[in-house]
């Protein structure tokens, strides 16, 4: 191991780096406006107080606790919607023949070259005539539209062995059985991998609920946070109260998802 | 983006006994996905263009066509939609290449650190990863304090280790960029070091073997062993954060609003600007397929590493 020492204590200097900003969150949430900002500065809150939290879980403004169960509704809809659409999509495509199934697989698959920002607009306008403004359905519906899912899941359902399925159509199963008790089945670390995927992609979504949805009781997680930086713009005790309140779910769901989340991002990322 | 196979691959798809009254099946499948791909990716382009080539007002239900004329706007000097376009174009494209070297230099010297067995081993990925997880807001109000113009835990750094006087970061042209760059280097790096691990992980032992049989020193083995064979996922990991680096918003928006004037405004803060803000929705779809064509580098790129998976295997 002494080898590996000078390797070891640059990655417990890295460690440090990197864990210095949320400490500094931590500890400046412990401490009093005057705290946070005095001179010489305080590494450990020398009057450590929850005040912060206090504060920000009763703020009059806006409710963290009812954001995060937004966020929370919005994104397992979104999950559970969007791995079923693309398994049934995927399925089809990976083990049916019939006209047109390459063309369909193509074209949708292409769709992912176009960026985003070019139907940003053009969807708002619809979600305006729709009357969704403000409403879920637009958090929710126009992302299903995605494809990703839809690759991904036909990649994994080509490779699963035939004979299985024949086995289970002289059986007499119908295609919704055999997809239900035989691909499924076999398919569950694809499923997951898509499944934290999309709730992550809902999760942190940005840019679109942040005009979409406006009304502060209505709004996401990381859309509502973003009032309170308006709100108590250099207020750090605060802030760094909400953001820590607002990174526990994460944390939290990180700790449990974590096995999913690294082995998908080394499954979706290059085979080699 | 590729998957790993589990299970070994039948070549072709033995085609099954042609059932006349189950021709339909494969459609009905297809049909719910179709429906929503259709009004929430085809419809909305071709809307886009129709709105782009006229006057769109809400509370004018007549909306007048006037052709190219936002188009235009964009290489007329002097209108404010072509200064601040390529104005704010040129910031994001200043980001992508500032963060883009360092996402993929860093990320491979973290993965190169930890590929090999050490004690902490799962503890330092989670921590490199760990940011990643936190939510743009979070992460962008986080790095504003980090970087406050008076007592950020930079500044108060700088004046317990250098007794130096505080940089306004946020308000400096220039210097505004740092909080954005190294919190975005903080936040996405986890990501790109997991799939270099993965990536390095792959690389048969024996390879090095031969080699240092053969004399070769660690940087003659990293350099002609090691690289070579990164080149696919270096490639994947280029495009994908060239293409995240582009759509810079969250970030600046939170950090410094696009500020101080317009610095660090990102083309897309600037399109969302011109579109919700000023409610000129008919030049910022303009914008966005301007903008979308630009982009349409690198989404290619993407949908090209893709085709090669599907075709390949």
């Amino acid at each position: 191991m002494p080898r590996d020492l000078p390797r070891f204590v640059l990655l417990c200097v890295l460690s440090v780096i990197f864990l210095a900003p949320v400490y500094w969150m931590l500890s400046t949430s412990l401490k009093s406006e005057a705290d946070a900002i005095s001179l010489p500065v305080q590494w450990i809150p020398t009057h450590p107080t929850f005040d912060n939290y206090r504060e920000i879980l009763t703020s009059p403004d806006g409710n963290i606790l009812r954001w995060t169960g937004n966020s929370l509704y919005v994104a397992l809809a979104f999950t559970v919607l969007h791995v079923a659409l693309c398994a049934l999509t995927a399925y089809p495509l990976a083990r049916m023949r019939f006209p047109g199934r390459n063309g369909w697989f193509w074209l949708i698959l292409s769709s992912m070259m176009i960026p985003g920002i070019v139907t940003l607009i053009p969807t708002y306008i619809m979600m305006l005539n729709f009357g969704w403004i403000n409403s879920y359905h637009a958090l929710i519906w126009p992302g299903l539209s995605g494809v990703f899912g839809v690759f991904l899941l036909r990649q994994f359902f080509v490779g699963i062995p035939r004979e299985l399925e024949e086995a289970a159509r002289l059986d007499g199963a119908n295609s919704l059985l055999i997809l239900w008790r035989i691909i499924l089945p076999l398919s569950i670390p694809a499923l997951a991998t898509l499944a934290v995927f999309a709730f992550m992609g809902s999760w942190n979504n940005f840019l679109w609920p942040l005009y979409t949805v406006t009304d502060v009781d209505k709004m996401t997680l990381p859309v509502g946070i973003t009032t309170f930086s308006q709100r108590y713009v250099t207020e750090y005790g605060k802030l760094m109260a909400a953001t820590t309140l607002a990174a526990v779910p994460a944390l939290i769901a990180y700790l449990i998802a974590q096995r999913f989340l690294e082995a998908g991002l080394s499954t979706t990322g290059l085979k080699e | 983006m590729t998957v790993t196979q589990a299970h070994p691959r039948t070549d072709t798809a033995p085609a099954p006994r042609p059932r006349r009254r189950l021709v339909l099946e494969p459609y009905l499948y297809l049909l719910p996905h179709a429906l929503l791909f259709f009004l929430f990716t085809v419809y909305p382009i071709g809307y886009g263009l129709y709105i782009s080539v006229h006057r769109w007002d809400l509370l004018n239900p007549v909306k007048a066509f006037v052709g190219s004329e936002f188009y235009r706007n964009l290489f007329t000097p002097g209108t404010p939609q072509a200064d601040f376009f390529w104005h704010t174009l040129w910031n994001t494209t200043f980001f992508t290449i500032v963060s883009v070297p360092l996402l993929l230099a860093a990320a491979l010297g973290l993965a190169l650190l930890l590929h090999r067995p050490i004690f902490g081993r799962a503890f330092f990925r989670a921590v490199f990863f760990m940011p990643g997880i936190l939510t743009v807001s979070v992460m962008g109000i986080l790095w504003r304090w980090m970087f406050d113009n008076q007592i950020g835990l930079v500044n108060a750094a700088r004046d317990v280790l250098l007794n130096a006087q505080p940089i306004p970061w946020l308000s400096t042209e220039g210097l505004a960029w740092v909080p954005i760059v190294v919190g975005t280097v903080w936040w996405t790096l986890g990501f790109n070091m997991t799939l270099y691990l993965a990536a390095l992980g792959n690389v048969p032992l024996s390879l090095y073997e031969a080699a240092s049989l053969d004399g070769a020193t660690p940087w003659q083995s990293f350099r002609f062993i090691t690289l070579p064979l990164l080149a696919p996922v270096t490639l994947f990991v280029f495009v994908t954060t060239a293409l995240a680096s582009f759509q810079l918003f969250g970030q600046s928006l939170v950090i410094t609003g696009g500020g101080p004037s317009r610095s660090t405004q990102s083309v897309i803060q600037y399109i969302t600007e011109e579109g919700f803000s000023n409610s000129q929705y008919s030049s910022a779809t303009a914008m966005g397929f301007a903008f979308g064509l630009i982009m349409l580098i690198f989404t290619a790129g993407q949908f090209s590493i893709m085709a090669r998976d599907v075709k390949g295997n």
